[in-house]
């Protein structure tokens, strides 16, 4: 069945998709805006195309969502989704970082979402098993962000963008992509895009495709998949010993990235603690 | 479309070579370098430690250590676990547990330089200061640069438990000593007697011997330029010799915290007065564990 579907280049290339030279990545962990991004990007790529549910797969596809006869028929330069960590081969990437207290809530709902948990599923395991990187298969938080961010950061072929900025001003955050990736699309075009892609819109689509994309499919349709898109929920969504727990496992990585601690129980113990906290010094 | 029906039915058979793309098990353990970082060497030293009843050699490491890449994914699945892989890849949030071996990238480059030539990947006329510019952008690699893949790695795993940082450095000064860290990791048992006899038969000497009788047994030496050996100096510090002042420089430059961070003593002198590497130059460093 699988020599069958090969042949007939159904198959999701997954980890074996071809990358080409001018491709372009969209990367994030999960649950970091990707979704909301690739709207937007989409919408600003093709205006004649308007992104939806159904379509969304073809105009930024995923390689473990799209089939390879799909891929092969992209318009160069693909931009393509991802939430691998680290990978040399991508040759430009743009990565969404998202705070990891509201990551949590966010993974949360949607695990709920997905029947991967119950209703009233103590968030307390979730959190430790967040923290060990057990709630998806692309590392844990801290491990995802570290790999681009120690290995790119500063790298004119990288482009960091958190999902805050981007609630707090699209069109700014949209124009530095449209400069990364030297688009043509002015302030009309962007502010097109940023409407196109708005939560209220994606959640009118998703009402009206709720079978439209493969992230629906099986799930529950009493809770949406575009839930809350704001920044800061955590204050409310989070008990004060989880936030702890996150802000010592992942602190200075948090604060490289301008997240503000709320405690401070950053003495070094938890696993990455360590990451920022000595300095190295040129011999 | 003939291509497309050959690889459909040796993926139906599990012949087509593995690759990236194999099942991984969450008991695997992986031995992860950057190439020319002495995998080859530790390969021969685990095998020996593993199997004192056999003889290692070049014609057999492939399946005493297996290397994926090479080897079809039907072997692969039919291993005993748990399995002992041989790899270059740069972080893979699969393998859970990891050997990362280290080298001072001064040595790599040379190393490497080297073995492209073996290999024909490069035109003999390429100079060793043209590679080294090309070695540094990680245009040499099809697993990175050596920052980004040692940067990968550490960054996601150092102090955890189940990655164990050996530098190449140590294994050549403290063979027995380092050795015995190594398979203590593996839960592989290894009295004094056991480790030395592992680290005599997994010598350069022997090892350059064993590549003479089998040059055309195993994937690393089959059709390549036979003029040059796989097994060279076996030794640390050669850049000194090797390399130009200014491409020891340019390394610094680029590298340097990862070469602090490593223990790696620095010959370029003022280095901050340099052109400072790009993640310095955006004004919020990351600093290194």
């Amino acid at each position: 069945m699988a020599g069958i579907e090969r042949g007939l280049g159904l198959q999701r290339p997954g980890r074996s998709l071809l990358i080409l030279p001018d491709d372009i990545f969209l990367v994030s962990f999960p649950k970091s805006g990707n979704t909301w991004t690739r709207f937007l990007l989409a919408n600003l790529r093709f205006p004649d195309e308007p992104a939806t549910w159904a379509n969304i797969d073809r105009l930024i596809p995923d390689p473990t969502g799209t089939a390879k006869r799909v891929f092969d028929r992209i318009p160069r330069p693909r931009i393509i989704k991802s939430h691998e960590c680290f990978d040399p081969r991508y040759p430009r990437v743009i990565y969404i970082v998202r705070d990891p207290r509201d990551v949590v809530v966010s993974q949360y709902h949607y695990h709920r979402k997905i029947r991967k948990i119950e209703d009233g599923s103590p968030i307390e395991k979730f959190v430790a098993r967040f923290l060990a990187g057990e709630t998806c298969p692309h590392g844990s938080w801290g491990q995802n962000v570290a790999t681009w961010l120690y290995t790119s950061e500063g790298d004119p072929r990288f482009l960091l963008l958190r999902y805050e900025d981007l609630i707090a001003n699209t069109a700014r955050e949209l124009g530095k992509v449209v400069d990364f990736l030297h688009l043509s699309a002015g302030p009309a075009q962007i502010a097109q895009a940023v409407e196109r892609s708005s939560a209220d819109r994606m959640r009118k689509l998703e009402q009206q495709q709720p079978d439209k994309h493969g992230l629906f499919k099986g799930s529950r349709r009493d809770l949406s998949f575009v839930r809350a898109a704001s920044s800061g929920g955590w204050r409310s969504g989070l008990p004060a010993p989880m936030v702890a727990k996150i802000e010592t496992a992942w602190g200075p990585l948090m604060q490289h990235l301008g997240y503000e601690l709320s405690s401070h129980s950053t003495s070094g113990v938890g696993e990455y603690a360590s990451l920022g906290v000595v300095t190295a010094a040129p011999r | 479309m003939l291509g497309q029906i050959k690889y459909a039915v040796k993926y139906v058979l599990g012949l087509d070579r593995a690759g990236r793309h194999y099942t991984i098990y969450p008991d695997d353990t992986f031995l992860v370098s950057y190439p020319k970082s002495g995998n080859t060497w530790v390969r021969f030293l685990l095998a020996n430690l593993m199997y004192p009843n056999e003889i290692v050699g070049f014609a057999n490491i492939n399946r005493l250590l297996p290397a994926p890449g090479v080897l079809s994914k039907r072997f692969l699945r039919n291993l005993p676990r748990p399995r002992i892989l041989k790899s270059h890849e740069p972080f893979d949030v699969r393998f859970r547990k990891v050997i990362y071996l280290v080298r001072d990238p001064r040595d790599v480059a040379v190393s490497e330089y080297h073995f492209d030539l073996k290999k024909r990947y490069i035109e003999p006329h390429v100079s060793l200061e043209q590679f080294v510019k090309r070695f540094i952008a990680g245009e040499t690699s099809s697993y990175g640069s050596w920052w980004e893949h040692v940067a990968s790695w550490t960054a996601a795993r150092h102090g955890n438990p189940a990655f164990l940082l050996v530098r190449y450095e140590d294994l050549l000064t403290e063979s027995i000593g380092e050795t015995a860290k190594i398979a203590d990791f593996l839960g592989i048992p290894a009295d004094p007697e056991r480790l030395r006899t592992a680290v005599e038969r997994s010598s350069a000497d022997r090892m350059r011997k064993l590549e003479k009788q089998q040059v055309d047994q195993w994937t690393g030496t089959k059709n390549t330029r036979k003029e040059i050996p796989f097994v060279r100096a076996a030794k640390s510090g050669g850049w000194k010799q090797a390399l130009a002042a200014h491409s020891v420089e340019e390394i610094e430059v680029a590298w340097y915290p990862l070469l602090n961070f490593l223990g790696y003593q620095l010959q370029t002198r003022e280095l901050d007065s340099k052109a400072m590497p790009a993640w310095v130059r955006t004004g919020q460093p990351l600093q290194w564990p």
